[in-house]
């Protein structure tokens, strides 16, 4: 996983597209690029692909990783990188590649270590919390990349912005508003629009998108008049259940957002305290392995 | 009363198909209330033919039961008949609130069954056609399966593993309007080109008179399904479905970061971008637009927003309030097709606009019609004396272009200097330009 420290693979940047200076929104990966002209063909040939992702060893096995993940949810293994395009097809290897390449793509990015350790914990939390929810239905391999590109707008903004760590840690105190309140206040954008931009970017799907857009506004949940999918509803919920649950276990860094969403997401995902508490050990073992 | 026992399948324990009408018409005739509704859901497995002839009948088998087994999850429901109405054929039948309800259930049963199989050493991606029929008034068992048989064959038709609903030749869209079938299929393309793509931006360039490059513009191209649509096509469909707002927000970025290349490829160059009414109504548009350009990391004053003349003259205060900030935060503004509104040259002065683009129906009758002419020369003076960089559309011939120089215009557009091209066309053409 690109976001935990010891599975970066040294060498994605030598598929990243050749950067250009001074922007700051990452690069899509050019094996993006070339798993999306592979999908808009009449018949794509995952042979091609294959043959692409083999060519970067880490990349190679990072997929690989992925695909056997428990977090994304495939009962079947894959021992090959063809094996694992054929299990996930185009379309989920081309988020897992997003995925992997994700935080190698920010220069700089050991920066922002704790920021990535997050990342990925509730990225796999979302993934595994995901298949414990038999109804509603929420595909594993889109939890986990919405997990893990939620906030990824905010090391944007710290890159740029040198005050914006300031606004960051009032949003986080903030038990009243919405968390972008605080960031609009102070400047003319806020994390979770350039997190859609960047997602909108690499071609994730709209739902991500849409659900990274919208993951901190109040109301979201519940409210049938604003026009967000029930996909990407249930998305911001089972992300935000997954950072209380990383939250209660690792008493890590604390926000307010479960106080002011947590009863919506439990309703949204037919879930009780009582039922979340039971997640504990298990959650708590699947964290453990995210060193 | 059954006059039979129900026989079942031996492989998946549905139903056959006469049982299952059976006991369809039992429910019919036992007067059940009208609401919840009826729906029957006919499932048909795409390619099965191919999966028994590559693979075998055994692995043909265990498709058909694994298959089974993924509708039975999926709908889940107690009073579900579930029925095997041929080899690889499926029929489900049951209640739901409305139309909706039931094509929720028909789309959750496409992903479901779209998992991959892994059936010994083999992988195999299944996927199904599924039609939909809701009970009318006039339904007897053997009309509700033929109808949603029929919309079965429709899905197929349209290329398979999608759900096709009966006796309508529209669905709803996203924000509930009705769109025709043919605006279902763009939709389908714009969905599908957002996610793998197939989007793109191809940019034609404003040329100074004097053979400076004045600006370029982005014209957005959408690739799905080995077709390529033009936004004439799309962007309609887009308005009505809602998705222009995100259409527009990947241009915004996409116009930015090309914008950054320009610049660093040593072509300092304005991108225009075209913004529609939805996205200039919608409360992100400034920080989408903030974000577009730090994410970018470009000048402000390298990005142009391009509107309709009906847009800059509309009223709404939300509208020109996000035009306003949008000028304040050091973005241009340039009005397209100018001259096919009812703006009257007076109300020019009250245009926030830095640039006015005149528009292609002006040009056609140039260089003879000595009326147009006189018009043109008019509103060329007229945004020069107000400050606005005055560019002529649709230039083609050289008749066209003697005539706007003599009008006094400033800056052209048109298939004379070139045509819209890639982001690495523009690139090569901008180098060959600079080298000539």
């Amino acid at each position: 996983m690109t976001a935990r420290r010891d599975t970066v693979p040294t060498s994605v940047d030598g598929v990243l597209e050749k950067s250009i200076h001074d922007i700051d929104i990452p690069p899509r990966p050019l094996v993006i690029d070339q798993i999306s002209a592979e999908m808009r063909r009449e018949m794509p040939d995952l042979r091609n692909v294959a043959q692409l992702i083999s060519r970067d060893v880490s990349l190679a096995a990072g997929l690989i990783k992925t695909a056997n993940s428990p977090y994304f949810g495939f009962a079947t293994r894959a021992r090959s990188v063809y094996e694992a395009l054929a299990m996930l097809g185009l379309g989920v290897t081309s988020r897992a590649i997003a995925a992997i390449s994700l935080r190698g793509a920010f220069p700089n990015s050991a920066h922002y270590e704790r920021f990535w350790h997050a990342s990925a914990e509730i990225a796999a939390l979302s993934g595994w919390l995901s298949q414990q929810i038999i109804s509603p239905r929420i595909r594993a391999d889109d939890a986990y990349t919405f997990g893990l590109f939620r906030d990824c707008g905010i090391v944007i903004l710290l890159r740029r912005f040198p005050e914006y760590q300031g606004i960051l840690e009032k949003a986080n105190h903030d038990a009243d508003n919405p968390f972008t309140d605080s960031e609009q206040a102070a400047l003319p954008t806020d994390h979770t629009v350039v997190g859609c931009l960047l997602a909108q970017n690499w071609w994730l799907p709209d739902d991500i998108c849409q659900a990274i857009r919208h993951h901190h506004r109040l109301n979201t949940l519940d409210e049938q008049t604003i026009q967000l999918s029930l996909p990407s509803r249930r998305l911001i919920a089972l992300a935000q259940t997954a950072e209380y649950l990383v939250q209660q276990i690792t008493g890590g860094s604390r926000t307010e957002e479960w106080k002011k969403m947590g009863p919506s997401c439990l309703h949204l995902l037919g879930l009780d305290e009582a039922l979340l508490t039971s997640f504990f050990p298990e959650a708590e073992k699947l964290l453990a392995t995210i060193a | 009363m059954r006059d039979h026992p129900p026989s079942i399948d031996r492989i998946t324990g549905f139903l056959d198909r006469s049982s299952c009408l059976r006991a369809v018409n039992e429910r019919l005739a036992a007067g059940a209330p009208k609401h919840p509704l009826l729906c029957a859901l006919w499932l048909d497995v795409d390619r099965f033919l191919q999966i028994n002839e590559s693979f075998g009948h055994q692995a043909g088998d265990e498709v058909i039961t694994r298959v089974a087994e993924r509708i039975r999850m999926t709908i889940c429901r107690d009073d579900c008949l579930l029925a095997r109405v041929g080899s690889d054929e499926f029929v489900a039948v049951f209640r739901v609130p409305d139309r909706a309800a039931a094509e929720r259930i028909g789309r959750a049963l496409l992903l479901a069954i779209e998992q991959p199989l892994r059936i010994d050493e083999l992988l195999i991606h299944p996927s199904v056609s599924i039609g939909i029929a809701l009970l009318q008034a006039h339904d007897d068992a053997q009309s509700l399966l033929e109808r949603a048989d029929q919309a079965m064959i429709e899905a197929k038709r349209q290329g398979g593993a999608r759900l096709s609903v009966a006796g309508s030749d529209c669905a709803p869209a996203r924000h509930g309007l009705h769109l025709a079938r043919a605006e279902l299929a763009i939709e389908a393309d714009l969905h599908t080109a957002l996610e793998n793509g197939g989007l793109v931006l191809d940019f034609q360039p404003v040329v100074t008179l004097d053979g400076r490059i004045e600006a370029v513009e982005g014209l957005m191209r959408c690739h799905a399904h080995g077709r390529l649509l033009m936004p004439g096509r799309f962007i309609p469909v887009a308005e009505k479905t809602g998705l222009i707002v995100r259409l527009g927000e990947w241009s915004l970025l996409q116009g930015a970061r090309f914008a950054a290349r320009l610049r660093d490829a040593q072509h300092p160059t304005k991108v225009a971008i075209n913004v529609s009414r939805a996205q200039l109504t919608s409360p992100g548009f400034i920080a989408a637009l903030h974000g577009a350009l730090i994410c970018a990391n470009i000048d402000p004053a390298l990005l142009e927003l391009e509107i309709t003349e009906s847009l800059a003259m509309e009223v709404a205060e939300v509208v020109q309030d996000n035009l306003r900030r949008a000028r304040e935060a050091g973005v241009g503004l340039s009005i397209d097709d100018f001259g096919t509104g009812y703006s009257s040259l007076s109300s020019l002065k009250d245009l926030p606009a830095t640039k006015l683009k005149l528009d292609r129906s002006f040009f056609h009758l140039l260089p003879d019609d000595r009326r147009a002419f006189a018009v043109v020369r008019s509103v060329a003076q007229l945004g020069r004396e107000l400050g606005m960089v005055v560019v002529a559309e649709g230039i083609e011939t050289q008749a066209q272009y003697d005539a706007v120089e003599a009008a006094g215009i400033e800056a052209i557009q048109g298939f004379l200097i070139a045509r819209p091209m890639s982001e690495e066309a523009l690139l090569d053409w901008l180098n060959q330009r600079r080298e000539a």
